[in-house]
């Protein structure tokens, strides 16, 4: 069965790494040692499976699908159940970014966290400084995070200290307008669904 | 945690997988194919991992002090395709003849 | 009880420091940790309070000290030393959660109490006597201050009281935040 192989330039010449890379793969593949199949299979999960990925999907349906995105902010865990996500017995509620708001998610007391949406949390989350200061400073713990604050918007810090678990939504960038909802995902961080971040198209990608 | 997700843990400090955000980052298409090569193979011909972690950073240091992380595959690479060589897998001479009909583009891409 | 964790609002633990390439476990004992953690939760060896009020129970020097897995290590320690003897409840055994019978309504105003509680509980200090509104309500949940303790489950409503900065902090608050904060029923007045 013949493995069509994704690389950058369509029919222009192969760099010499991906020559190289091509060259591995076709040889063990003819001595039987892998399949490409195989191959897929591992990249695929580490890009679409684990992590942030997840909430990502959810964040780009509901930048493309307005009805979708009123489900997601009346029922969080309903909406998500949509795209077969499960929230195990946690209540996701999900907070929505917008000119004048601007949401953070912390949990002071340890470290809850929507693991299901966002994978693991990262080490910042649950330390002693952002637990501390993302309630009593937050505009300076986004500062750290390269986040400025314009002095009107207000910042809303979400304190998860019960059984909920919060998703920021974050704004959908100016440039995007059309966008297939895969290109939408890619564009979104675990940090901006967290708060200590926002979307942006990257400087490479704008026309 | 699969056996695969301790192979990546295992990978440390400047032999660390790149990563944004929490994601593994795949800056080309064949940067996410020498990573799945790497782990399909480790399925069906058990080498040491150790062995290929030995070789990553022993080319992330070869690389020198200014090596900012950005042609982290590129030493993985050279260190899978020394891995398959000492391994006896595939000789230098079949590496450097298909790279080269892949670079001369007389090599149909799809297989 | 008002111990190491309850860190909001503290000063002193300087920059958040986000590591380049973060791996997910630094270390496979990490891992396992995380793994046998989450498996005995499962087994119902104890619950999500229990495990909570273990790992507060660290002594404050210990707990700042310590890396988030280590102490996740100390607590599965002592929950083992405190439960291995006993016969393990099936965690799949069926809650039927009661209806939702709430005294307050989305709007209240609301205050919360000035409880020192010894015990395991969920309101921060730095939330303790103020004044907020109620934002939403959930639930109801299980108190965790009685379910850290293995005790009878006791349901009430949760709500996301949204406090502003500056009744939380005084004239430290910037006049435009706010803190958002989800309270068990019996933690309000």
């Amino acid at each position: 069965m013949s493995h069509e192989h994704p690389h950058e330039h369509g029919h222009a010449p192969l760099s010499d790494l991906e020559a190289r890379a091509l060259a591995i793969e076709s040889l063990l593949v003819e001595k039987g040692l892998i399949t490409s199949d195989a191959v897929d299979r591992h990249v695929y999960r580490y890009e679409h499976d684990i992590g942030p990925v997840i909430g990502a999907r959810v964040v780009a349906r509901a930048w493309s699908d307005p009805a979708f995105k009123d489900r997601l902010l009346a029922d969080g865990t309903a909406a998500i159940a949509e795209l077969g996500i499960e929230s195990p017995d946690l209540h996701l509620e999900v907070v929505e970014n917008q000119p004048g708001v601007h949401n953070l998610v912390v949990c002071t007391l340890c470290s809850c966290y929507p693991w299901y949406l966002l994978g693991l949390p990262p080490v910042w989350y649950k330390s002693a400084p952002y637990r501390s200061r993302a309630v009593i400073e937050p505009r300076a713990v986004l500062h750290e995070f390269g986040l400025d604050i314009p002095d009107e918007t207000q910042v809303k810090v979400w304190d998860s200290s019960a059984d909920l678990r919060y998703l920021v939504l974050p704004e959908r960038p100016e440039g995007s307008e059309g966008w297939p909802e895969e290109r939408l995902a890619a564009l979104v961080s675990r940090d901006a669904m967290i708060g200590t971040g926002i979307v942006a198209i990257p400087e490479a990608v704008r026309p | 945690m699969s056996e695969v997700d301790r192979e990546v843990a295992d990978l440390k400090g400047p032999a660390a997988m790149p990563r944004r955000n929490g994601e593994l980052v795949f800056n080309q298409p064949w940067e996410g194919r020498a990573f799945g090569m790497t782990v399909a193979l480790r399925e069906s011909h058990p080498f040491g991992w150790e062995s290929f972690r030995v070789r990553l950073e022993r080319e992330i240091a070869a690389a020198g002090p200014a090596d900012d992380g950005t042609r982290y595959y590129e030493r993985w690479l050279a260190a899978f395709e020394q891995l398959l060589v000492d391994e006896g897998l595939v000789s230098s001479e079949e590496l450097a003849n298909r790279g080269d009909e892949y670079r001369e583009g007389v090599r149909d891409e799809v297989f | 009880m008002n111990e190491a964790h309850d860190l909001g609002g503290q000063h002193g633990h300087g920059r958040v420091v986000a590591e380049k390439n973060e791996p997910v476990f630094h270390e496979p004992w990490e891992g396992r940790v995380h793994a046998l953690m989450n498996l005995a939760r499962r087994a119902g060896l104890f619950n999500l309070d229990e495990m909570r009020r273990t790992i507060e129970q660290m002594p404050p020097a210990e707990y700042l000290r310590a890396s988030y897995f280590e102490r996740w290590l100390d607590a599965l320690e002592r929950l083992i030393a405190e439960k291995g003897g006993e016969p393990i409840k099936p965690s799949s055994s069926p809650t039927t959660r009661p209806p939702l019978d709430a005294h307050f309504k989305v709007g209240d105003q609301v205050r919360t109490r000035n409880a020192n509680p010894r015990h395991h509980t969920r309101l921060a200090r730095y939330a303790r006597g103020k004044s907020g509104v109620v934002e939403l309500i959930h639930g109801p949940y299980p108190l965790p201050d009685v379910r850290a303790y293995g005790k009878a489950l006791t349901w009430q409503p949760v709500y996301t009281v949204r406090f502003r900065a500056q009744e939380l902090w005084g004239g430290e608050g910037d006049p435009h935040d706010s803190v958002s904060i989800d309270l068990w029923e019996e933690y309000l007045e």
